[in-house]
């Protein structure tokens, strides 16, 4: 081997015989890589499989629209709006919405102050 | 206080292998530590999402249990004990017990829960219906507002944000303070069912809801930390007392000497536990979009949706976009385009929220969830060891 002598210069066939490896060992890392980018590709297709079941289980269901099932139009009339089925109302407001950052500490006095008249905190809802 | 509270749900075992991979999944940079170092959480930075537990190729990541509160409570004859189950538990719980990835094993789920003893096994799916219809008609209201058509001063600005992720939350409470009066003030289905469950269910069931205990199962770690946020006692007590993973309950199940595989399905039971297709798909990108369109269209238009569904909102890049035309009743039929977004992956989040802090954001409501894909691959999931 002269690839490393002092005088200088390569020759042709050295050339083409380090291009040659150069060329293989590209063409191998290619393949290797190719096959490791498939590995990790197939890897996420059960997040594919579990969104498709969850759109065949809705796809199943006899209702698909949150406000025709009967069970919330229940608890509005029963409960939550007496009578009808109105959200927002001050109780669903105090049941089911809440605040963030810094407006929590303020929400948590708010929420222990006893609310019905004569209630304690803990017996809010006895009635 | 709860030491999640100040410490987080997620911890990187002493025995991390120094490999760097979660580091590429976080979707806030807090895990600290360059490869060949073993690596930590900051958890200022933390959302708690458990993406980088579920990618651990390892498995040296681990979370915070409340198994044991759990059993305790089973056993304690002073409590009554019911449970609630995220749509996206039921299309992944088959997993552990040998069962094709995406089989739907709900009917089982609520089997495998009653012979566990619950008193009462009830289904997160009610509250995401409850949530589409807060959310919605709060979303309904900010719209008209802005439109002119119904002027409501309490009515919050425009683009509404979703609000039923935790991690989600906590990214937008960390990073961006001055977003939250754009978040949707509805609570997560989770601790909407709390509150139902020890007031409606306890009067209706005549318990006495300091007895009543509730329990979740959750797809996602960032619940945990969620039921023990102070603010969440609007029953008068703690909504949820407790939160379990999908993979704590399966190995619950195993534990138990179920044979999940042969059981025979099960319904919820009924008072809370009924659901429709659109609370389904909560677990997955894009779904509470559609959900949420689905209703928001039929009361906007006073007309019933000729196609229940909004394929254009489906789908896994990371943030995409879709308009709507719906005719407003209340402006006599005038059509309204109305433009949504749907971001899975908070990192992507910030270019969007930039946007509507700038005030140039077209859109009137934005979904965003934490984990790529929606719930079904939360951090609470089955741990796909296919995936090295």
């Amino acid at each position: 081997m002269t690839l490393f002598s002092e005088s200088g210069g390569i020759t042709r066939r050295q050339f083409f015989k380090g291009s040659g490896i150069l060329l293989v060992s590209a063409v191998i890392t290619g393949i290797f890589a190719k096959i490791g980018f498939d590995a990790s590709a197939a890897s996420d297709e059960y997040i594919n499989k579990r969104i498709a079941a969850m759109y065949t289980l809705d796809e199943k269901m006899t209702l698909r629209k949150s406000h025709l099932n009967p069970e919330i139009a229940q608890i509005y009339k029963d409960f939550l709006s007496p009578g009808e089925v109105k959200p927002l109302t001050e109780k669903s407001e105090r049941l089911l919405h809440t605040k963030y950052g810094k407006d929590i500490p303020a929400l948590i006095e708010e929420l222990k102050k006893p609310h019905e008249p004569g209630a304690q905190p803990g017996a809010n809802h006895a009635a | 206080m709860s030491a999640i509270l100040t410490e987080g749900v997620i911890k990187v075992e002493g025995t991390c292998k120094t490999c760097d991979h979660c580091t590429s999944v976080c979707p806030t940079g807090a895990i600290t530590g360059l490869l060949g170092q073993k690596h930590k959480i900051e958890f200022k930075k933390c959302l708690n999402c458990g993406q980088c537990l579920i990618n651990c190729p390892f498995g040296r990541i681990g979370e915070v249990s409340m198994m044991d509160q759990v059993k305790a409570a089973m056993k304690d004859p002073n409590k009554y004990v019911v449970v609630q189950e995220a749509p996206a538990v039921r299309v992944a719980l088959g997993e552990p017990f040998g069962m094709p990835v995406g089989t739907n094993v709900k009917g089982k789920m609520h089997a495998a829960l009653r012979q566990l003893g619950f008193k009462q096994v009830y289904d997160t799916e009610f509250t995401a219906d409850l949530t589409i219809m807060e959310e919605g008609t709060e979303l309904i209201n900010r719209v008209y507002n802005a439109v002119g058509a119904v002027k409501d001063e309490h009515a919050g600005p425009l683009p509404q944000f979703t609000s039923c992720c935790p991690a989600w939350i906590r990214y937008a409470e960390i990073n961006y303070p001055k977003i939250l009066p754009y978040l949707s003030s509805a609570k997560s289905p989770q601790q909407m069912f709390g509150a139902v469950a020890k007031t409606y269910a306890a009067q209706k069931l005549g318990v006495d809801p300091a007895k009543m205990y509730v329990v979740s199962v959750m797809p996602c770690t960032a619940k945990k930390y969620e039921c023990e946020r102070p603010e969440f006692i609007s029953s008068g007590y703690k909504d949820v007392d407790a939160v379990i993973t999908t993979r704590e309950l399966a190995d619950w199940i195993k534990e138990s000497g179920i044979d999940f595989v042969n059981l025979k399905d099960e319904e919820a039971d009924k008072l809370i536990g009924s659901s429709t297709g659109a609370a389904t798909i909560f677990g997955v990108t894009g779904g509470v979009m559609e959900a949420a369109l689905r209703t928001a269209y039929e009361i906007l238009s006073g007309q019933t949706l000729p196609a229940v569904e909004f394929k254009s909102v489906r789908g896994r890049k990371p943030v995409r976009e879709a308009s709507v035309d719906i005719p407003i009743k209340a402006l006599g039929g005038k059509p309204l385009t109305v433009n949504v977004a749907i971001v899975t992956g908070t990192k992507y989040a910030a270019p969007l929220i930039e946007d509507v802090l700038a005030g140039r954001s077209p859109y009137h409501f934005i979904e965003v969830m934490n984990c790529p894909g929606g719930c079904i691959n939360g951090g609470g999931q089955p741990i796909r060891h296919d995936a090295y």
